[in-house]
C-alpha cells in the first residue's frame, strides 16, 4: 500500500515526470556506453587483436625492423619442444574495401595447429593457388561485404605498390573476435614477395608442444638467438598498444563520466522534487503508522526503477550511439597506432550489464539527499509550512567555507603527479570544481532571487518579481536544476577552452612547422591514416626529379625505450636544416639541426622529453637491432601529431639499423620559382602505374592536419551536447514540478487579474533566471576546468604544452545559447501554467 | 434584513453592477454531468452586500467564480460592470479582474513566497501600477503594520485573512467576491474579519457577494439568497 501511495499511483497519474528522469539517466548512460564501446572496439582491435591473431603461440621472437629468416634455423634445436612458426604481418590497404586490412603471412600447412580460424576440418583451399600463387583466405563476412567469391581478384596496396591477390578460401569467424573479419591470410612466402621482404620475417611464434615447459623454452630460445632479439609473450605487444592508447581511453571515459554526472544530478533533482511533492502523503502515512524505513524503501524503489529502466534504455541507445562515435574514435586511434581499428560495434554483454549497474548506482547515489528529506518528514501533526527565508548569513558562510576548501583541494590536486601515468589527480580536481557548482548553486540562486526585490524589478516586472521569489522559495529543488545546467555549461566551456587552445596551438604549429611544398605518403585508407610505408624506390625517383637536397624522407620504427613504446626516426637533417622549420621553443630550427649535424646529436619531441624527463644536453641510449645507439639530445621540439615519444636522428644514423626500410612519408622542398602543383604532377606521373601514393600541397597538408584535429575532437563536442540535453531536460523537469506544486498560487494570481501572458512570463522568467545563474557559474567553473585540462591534463596525458586561448566569442555565444535553451525548456511548463483554469483549480484545492 | 426571492426583476436597482440571468453551469465528473447552477438569476447593486447560503455543493462557489470572471456559464448571461462574461475576450476578463473585482477565499490563497506587503500590492503590480501609500494605508487599517514584511506561513489564520481582505480592496474594485471567508477561522476571528470586510467595502462603496454557511455572517448582509442543487430556493 505504501509503495502504491508513494510510487506506483503517482507514476500512473503523472508518468511524464518518471519518463523524463528515466530518459535523463538513459542519455547519461548512453554517453558512457557509446564512448566505451566505440573506444573499446577501436582500441581492442589493436590490443586484443595481438593475442587473438597470435592464437596458440605462447612466445614470440621479435626485433624492431624484423628478423632474418635464418633465425628459423637457429631455433631448430627447439623443434621437439615447440612448433616454430614464421610470421610476416603488415597492415595494407584493400582497394575494394577502401580501408585497411591486416595481411597475415603464415605457414599454411603448419598454421592450423596455431590459429583455430584456419582449422577448417580439411575443407582447405586450393593449395596450388595459396602456396605457389597469391591465393588468400578471407573471412566470409569480409567476402560478403565485398561481394567477393572464390577465384575473385582483389587489389592491395603494400608500401604504395598495388598488387593483385586471389580469393582462394573463406573462413568462418562465428564465435571469434571481430578482429578476424579484417584479416587476410596468405602463405608467408607470398606475403614476403608482395611486401618486398623476401628472407625477412616480422616474428617467429613458438607454440609449446604438450608437456614442454614455457620457461625452459624461453631460456632455450634466448640462448640460441642474438642479444638484440626479444623473446616474450604476445601479451607484451598488447601492453605496448594499450600503453599508447591508455591516455586516450582514459580521457574519453572521464568525459563520458561527466555526462553521467549530469544524468545523476537529474535523478537527484527528480527524486527530491517528487519527495517534496508527496510530502503531505508521506506525512499522512507517517501519522497512520508508516515507519521511516518503509517510506525510505518507497523512494529507493523509485530510484531503482529509474536506474534500471534508464540503464536498459541507455545501454540500447549507447550501442547505437557507439556506431556514430566510432568514426571519430577510429580516426584518433588509427592516428596514434597507425593501423586498422575495427569498423563495427559488437554487442558486449559485460558492458551492457556494467551500463545498467552504473545507472542503478548513479540513481541510488542520487537518492541519498531525497532519502534524508523523506526520513525527516514528520507525521501530519508536525507538518508546518516553512517560511521561504533567504539563506542565513551563517549558512552562506558555511557554504563559502566548503567552496573555498574544495578550491584549495582542487588546486593541490593539480600539482599532484600522475597515477599509473594517467592524470587521475588532475581530473579529480576538475571533478571537484564541477561538484562545487552543485554545492554553490543554492547560494547563487539565493543571490539571484534578491534581484526581484530591486527597484527595477518591483517597478513593472511583476513576473520577474514573482519568479525570483518562487525560485528563492523553491531554492533546494531549483538549485539542483541550476547545478546540473551549470555542470553541463562548465563541461562545454572547459571543452571549448581546450579545443580553442588546441586549435590555436595546432594552427600555429602547422603554420610555422609544416614548410614542405609537397608531401608524399602512401595512399590513405578511409580512416584518413595511411598504412605501410613508401617503397625506397620512390625516394630515388624524387631525388632524380628534384635533387637530393630537396627531398626529406622520414623513416620511423617502433622501438622500446625504458620498457615503453617510442618511435625512433630518421630524417634528412641537412635538408631540414636548410628548408624546414621545426618548432623548438625559444630556438631557431636551422641552428638546432646544424648543431645536431655537427655534434651527431638527436632531437626528441616534447612527449618524449616530458615522459622520460629528458632535457637538452642529456644523453639517451637506444637499444636497436644490431647494436646500441647513444646520442646527445640537442633539441626538444613541439609535436602535436603523436602522444608517444619520438627520437629523431639523421638518416645516416637510422638506416644502418633498418637498411631495407622505406620512409613513412617524404617532404619535398622546392625552389621558389618551381610551381608546387606542377611538381606534384611530375611526381605522380613518374610513379603512375607502379605505385599508389598521395601527394599533398602545403595548403592541403595543413588542411588535412586541421581536418584530423576536427575529427579527433568530434566525439568530445558530441559529449557536451549530450550533457547539455540532459541539463535542459533537468530544467524542464524542475519547472514542471514547480508549476505543479504552485497550481493554487498560479490560479490565485489569475483570479487576482494576472493574465495568461504574465503567468507564462513568470515561469519563463524562472527558467531564464536558472539559465543566467547556471551560465554564470558554469562559465566560471568551466574556465577553471579548461585551464586544468589545457595546462595539466594534456601535459600529463599526452606530453603536450598548449598555449591557453580563451574562446571569448564562443563563450558569449554559449551563454546566450544556454539562457535561450533554458527559456525554451521553460516554455512547456509555462504553457501548462497559462492553461490552468483558475475556477477548476480553486475548486479542487479549496 | 430583507429576504428576497431573487427572481429576475424582483429587486432591480438603478446602479446594478452584477447581473446573472438564467445562468446554468455544469461540470463533468468522470462520466457523470454535475449541474452546479440551474437557471440562476441574480442582481447586485453598487454598495450592496448579498449573502449566498446553502449546503456544500449547492453552487455557491460556482456562482462566485462566474461573478469573479474566472469561469464562464454554459448558458444564460453574466454581466459584471457591463462586461458580458460569456462572450468577453480573455483580455477583457483579465482587465475586469484587475480593475473591478476583488476576491477573498476561504483558504486565504496568499502567495506563499511574497510578504504581507507584497501580497497586498500584487493586484496593482499585475496591472503595472504602484501605490505604496494605498498599500500602507490598507496594512494599517487591517492592523498588520507589524507584520508587513512577514510571509504568510508566519501569520495566524486571522492575520492571513486580513491580508487577503486588504489585497481584495487595494485596487478599489467595484465588486467584491468572498467565498466562505470565515470558513477556516474561529467564530470570534471570523466575525472580526467580516466586520472589517464590511467596513472597508462600505468605505469603498463596493458591492459584496458573499458565500457562507454562517448564519450570523449572512445576517450582516443586505439580502440573503439561499441555494440548493444549483437553484434558488428562497
Amino acid at each position: 500500500m505504501i509503495y502504491r501511495a508513494l510510487f506506483l499511483r503517482p507514476l500512473v497519474r503523472r508518468p511524464w515526470r518518471f519518463l523524463v528522469t528515466v530518459i535523463g539517466v538513459a542519455v547519461g548512460v548512453a554517453a558512457v556506453v557509446s564512448t566505451v564501446a566505440a573506444s573499446r572496439a577501436a582500441i581492442a582491435s589493436f590490443a586484443e587483436g595481438v593475442e587473438e591473431v597470435a592464437g596458440a603461440a605462447r612466445l614470440e621472437v621479435t626485433r624492431p625492423g624484423g628478423l632474418p629468416e635464418e633465425l628459423l634455423d637457429a631455433l631448430r634445436p627447439l623443434a621437439g619442444d615447440a612448433l616454430i612458426v614464421p610470421v610476416v604481418e603488415e597492415n595494407v590497404l584493400l582497394l575494394e574495401l577502401e580501408d585497411g586490412v591486416r595481411l597475415l603471412g603464415v605457414d599454411l600447412l603448419l598454421d592450423a595447429q596455431v590459429r583455430p580460424v584456419l582449422d577448417d576440418g580439411g575443407g582447405f583451399p586450393d593449395l596450388e593457388t595459396t602456396l605457389l600463387g597469391f591465393g588468400a583466405l578471407i573471412s566470409k563476412s569480409l567476402a560478403a561485404r565485398l561481394g567477393a567469391s572464390l577465384g575473385d581478384q582483389l587489389t592491395i596496396s603494400a608500401d604504395g605498390r598495388p598488387r593483385s591477390i586471389e580469393v582462394a578460401g573463406l573462413f568462418d569467424i562465428a564465435g571469434l573476435s571481430a578482429v578476424w573479419e579484417r584479416v587476410v591470410v596468405m602463405d608467408v612466402a607470398a606475403v614476403q614477395e608482395l611486401l618486398g621482404r623476401v628472407g625477412r620475417l616480422d616474428r617467429i611464434e613458438l607454440v609449446p608442444r604438450a608437456g614442454s615447459d614455457l620457461d625452459q623454452l624461453r631460456a632455450g630460445a634466448v640462448a640460441l638467438l642474438p642479444a638484440d632479439v626479444a623473446v616474450a609473450e604476445p601479451s607484451q605487444r598488447r601492453r605496448f598498444a594499450e600503453q599508447m592508447l591508455a591516455s586516450l581511453r582514459f580521457n574519453l571515459l572521464a568525459l563520458s563520466a561527466i555526462s553521467l554526472l549530469v544524468g545523476g544530478v537529474l535523478v537527484a533533482t527528480t527524486l527530491a522534487t517528487s519527495v517534496v511533492q508527496r510530502r503531505y502523503v508521506v506525512s499522512l502515512l507517517r501519522s497512520l503508522g508508516a515507519s521511516r524505513r518503509q517510506v525510505a524503501a518507497a523512494v529507493l524503489l523509485e530510484a531503482l526503477a529509474i536506474g534500471g529502466l534508464g540503464g536498459i534504455l541507455g545501454v540500447a541507445a549507447g550501442f547505437g550511439g557507439a556506431r556514430l562515435a566510432l568514426a571519430s574514435v577510429r580516426f584518433t586511434v588509427a592516428s596514434v597506432v597507425r593501423g586498422i581499428p575495427a569498423s563495427d560495434i559488437r554487442f558486449d554483454p559485460q558492458l551492457a550489464v556494467l551500463g545498467v549497474l552504473v545507472a542503478v548506482a548513479t540513481s541510488l547515489a542520487a537518492a541519498v539527499l531525497p532519502l534524508l528529506e523523506v526520513t525527516m518528514t514528520p507525521p501530519l501533526q508536525g507538518l508546518r509550512p516553512v517560511a521561504p527565508r533567504p539563506l542565513s548569513g551563517r549558512a552562506r558562510l558555511v557554504v563559502a567555507g566548503v567552496l573555498v576548501s574544495m578550491t584549495l583541494v582542487a588546486a593541490g590536486l593539480t600539482r599532484a603527479p600522475t597515477l599509473w601515468d594517467l592524470p587521475v589527480a588532475a581530473l579529480l580536481a576538475a571533478l571537484l570544481v564541477m561538484s562545487s557548482l552543485l554545492v554553490g548553486s543554492g547560494i547563487l540562486l539565493d543571490s539571484l532571487a534578491r534581484l526581484g526585490h530591486l527597484p527595477f524589478a518591483k517597478l513593472r516586472a511583476v513576473p520577474l518579481q514573482l519568479a525570483s521569489a518562487a525560485l528563492s522559495a523553491g531554492r533546494r529543488r531549483a538549485a539542483w536544476a541550476a547545478g546540473s545546467v551549470a555542470v553541463a555549461v562548465a563541461l562545454a566551456v572547459a571543452i571549448a577552452t581546450m579545443v580553442s587552445s588546441f586549435r590555436s596551438t595546432v594552427e600555429g604549429w602547422t603554420a610555422s612547422g609544416l614548410r614542405a611544398d609537397v608531401w608524399v605518403r602512401p595512399l590513405a585508407a578511409e580512416t584518413g591514416v595511411w598504412l605501410g610505408r613508401l617503397d625506397p624506390e620512390i625516394v630515388t625517383i624524387a631525388e632524380e626529379l628534384f635533387g637530393a637536397d630537396a627531398v626529406d624522407p622520414f623513416y620511423a620504427e617502433m622501438i622500446s625505450y625504458e620498457g615503453r613504446p617510442v618511435s625512433f626516426a630518421g630524417a634528412a637533417f641537412d635538408v631540414v636544416q636548410h628548408f624546414g622549420s621545426v618548432p623548438f621553443p625559444g630556438r631557431d630550427s636551422a641552428s638546432v639541426f646544424a648543431e645536431a649535424l655537427r655534434r651527431n646529436g638527436a632531437v626528441v619531441n616534447e612527449p618524449f622529453a616530458n615522459r622520460f624527463r629528458i632535457r637538452e644536453g642529456d644523453r639517451i641510449r637506444l637499444e636497436l637491432p644490431g647494436g646500441v645507439l647513444e646520442r646527445e639530445v640537442v633539441g626538444v621540439f613541439r609535436d602535436y601529431s603523436r602522444s608517444h615519444g619520438l627520437v629523431v636522428v639523421d638518416r645516416r644514423d637510422f638506416l644502418p639499423f633498418f637498411p631495407d626500410r622505406g620512409p613513412d612519408d617524404m617532404a619535398l622542398f622546392l625552389p621558389p620559382e618551381v610551381d608546387a602543383a606542377a611538381a606534384r604532377e611530375r611526381m605522380l606521373d613518374a610513379v603512375r602505374g607502379r605505385f599508389l601514393i598521395e601527394a599533398l600541397l602545403n595548403r592541403e597538408l595543413k588542411g588535412a592536419v586541421l581536418d584530423a584535429f576536427e575529427r579527433t575532437f568530434a566525439i568530445t563536442t558530441a559529449m557536451y551536447l549530450v550533457a547539455a540535453v540532459v541539463a535542459v531536460v533537468a530544467v524542464a523537469a524542475v519547472l514542471f514540478t514547480l508549476v505543479g506544486e504552485r497550481r493554487r498560487e498560479l490560479a490565485t494570481v489569475r483570479a487576482l487579474g494576472g493574465s495568461r501572458s504574465q503567468l507564462m512570463a513568470m515561469v519563463v522568467a524562472e527558467a531564464g533566471l536558472l539559465g543566467v545563474a547556471a551560465a554564470a557559474a558554469g562559465t566560471a567553473a568551466g574556465l577553471v576546468v579548461g585551464v586544468i585540462l589545457v595546462k595539466v591534463v594534456n601535459l600529463q596525458s599526452f606530453g603536450w604544452s598548449l598555449e591557453l586561448v580563451l574562446p571569448w566569442a564562443s563563450l558569449a555565444e554559449m551563454a546566450a545559447w544556454v539562457v535561450s535553451a533554458c527559456l525554451l525548456a521553460g516554455l512547456p511548463p509555462a504553457v501548462v501554467a497559462a492553461r490552468l483554469q483558475p475556477a477548476a483549480v480553486l475548486r479542487e484545492e479549496g | 434584513m430583507e429576504v428576497f426571492s431573487f427572481e429576475k426583476g424582483s429587486h432591480q436597482m438603478m446602479d446594478t453592477v452584477v447581473t446573472l440571468e438564467r445562468v446554468s453551469r455544469s461540470f463533468r465528473r468522470g462520466d457523470e454531468e454535475v449541474k452546479a447552477l440551474v437557471e440562476l438569476s441574480l442582481d447586485l447593486a453598487a454598495g450592496e452586500m448579498v449573502a449566498l447560503v446553502g449546503p456544500s455543493g449547492c453552487g455557491k462557489s460556482t456562482a462566485l467564480n462566474l461573478v469573479a470572471a474566472v469561469d464562464r456559464p454554459n448558458s444564460g448571461s453574466v454581466r459584471v460592470c457591463g462586461v458580458d462574461i460569456a462572450d468577453a475576450a480573455e483580455e477583457e476578463l483579465v482587465t475586469l479582474r484587475r480593475r473591478s473585482i476583488g476576491m477573498v477565499f476561504q483558504a486565504f490563497h496568499l502567495v506563499p513566497h511574497l510578504t504581507v506587503e507584497e501580497n497586498i500590492a500584487l493586484p496593482l503590480a499585475l496591472d503595472h501600477r504602484r501605490d505604496p501609500a494605498r498599500v500602507a494605508d490598507l496594512i494599517h487599517r487591517v492592523g498588520l503594520d507589524h507584520r508587513r514584511r512577514h510571509y504568510p506561513s508566519e501569520l495566524s489564520g486571522g492575520e492571513q485573512q486580513r491580508t487577503a481582505v486588504a489585497r481584495a480592496l487595494v485596487h478599489r474594485p467595484r465588486v467584491l467576491v468572498a467565498d466562505e471567508p470565515t470558513g477556516n477561522l474561529d467564530s470570534r476571528t471570523g466575525a472580526a474579519v467580516v466586520a472589517l470586510l464590511d467596513e472597508l467595502r462600505r468605505d469603498e462603496e463596493a458591492a459584496l457577494l458573499l458565500a457562507t454557511h454562517d448564519s450570523k455572517m449572512a445576517a450582516v448582509a443586505d439580502r440573503v439568497c439561499e441555494l440548493a442543487d444549483g437553484r434558488v430556493v428562497q
